[in-house]
């Protein structure tokens, strides 16, 4: 058995925010980690970097705006958020949200965390 | 050589994400899953996810030359006392339901297969923080 209490997990999402709903169920998983007390960081890379591109109007295709679902991350317990700063550039994301950290998401990165789970 | 029947055996979790017929997750699991129980190991929990729900659909029904996964889950499950257990947001999004969901939600059928369970996305953090390994088999996407 592992020591539970040690555990920092980072949930990493890699798809975008709308168009494929594994996102969105990552994210649930993040939410449900923090519900139980467990340290969890969230990553956003490749497409999913979309979820943090500003002005998001999810209406006009009859879907939830899901990036709000986001912004309550901090309130739910998720400890950080980080996103890869490669990706950024490439989707043109200029300006992430400022509670989002920008990282290089090589293995060194993820060797700070106990477990990456990408669902 | 080690002698694999003597060695520390290491508690497993299960996360199955892809959908039978669309991905090999669930066949690959399964394949994962049978070694495992073969070679003595502690399965904690295999746990269905996202399109992996479909899985455990008692409506699946494949055409006779191709494998029932549903049928070869439900063998090996209940060969060993599993009871692989359905993320219950992600089943209902996706129409698949116990008796006791199509009551609340007053639907026409309930759908999910024997030897399945629906539970929370809780069970799956009991398994993360508890379990020695958690593997993810995902559709290929």
């Amino acid at each position: 058995m592992s020591d539970a209490t040690t555990k920092t997990l980072l949930i990493v999402i890699d798809s975008p925010p709308y168009g494929d709903w594994r996102g969105r169920e990552a994210l649930d998983m993040a939410f449900s980690l923090a519900a139980f007390d467990q340290p969890v960081a969230l990553l956003f890379r490749g497409e999913g970097v979309n979820w943090l591109r500003p002005g998001q109007d999810g209406a006009s295709i009859n879907q939830k705006t899901v990036s709000r679902n986001l912004g309550a991350a901090r309130m739910f317990g998720v400890s950080e958020l980080f996103a890869d700063t490669a990706s950024l550039a490439r989707f043109g994301v200029e300006r992430p949200q400022p509670e989002v950290e920008p990282v290089v998401a090589d293995a060194a990165f993820y060797t700070r965390f106990q477990e990456v789970i990408q669902p | 050589m080690p002698d694999i029947s003597t060695t520390s055996k290491p508690g497993y979790s299960l996360v199955i994400t892809g959908a039978p017929y669309v991905s090999q997750a669930p066949a690959t699991a399964h394949a994962f899953c049978q070694t495992l129980l073969e070679t003595g190991h502690k399965i904690d929990l295999v746990f269905l996810y996202g399109d992996g729900v479909h899985l455990a659909s008692a409506l699946n029904t494949p055409p006779s030359d191709e494998t029932d996964w549903t049928s070869r889950w439900q063998a090996l499950a209940g060969e060993h006392q599993i009871t692989p257990v359905v993320c219950i947001a992600s089943a209902l999004r996706r129409g698949l339901l116990n008796d006791e969901e199509a009551r609340r939600y007053e639907k026409p059928a309930a759908n999910l297969a024997n030897g399945f369970a629906i539970a929370g996305l809780g069970e799956w953090v009991q398994a993360v923080t508890s379990s020695d390994r958690v593997v993810y088999f995902h559709g290929g996407a």
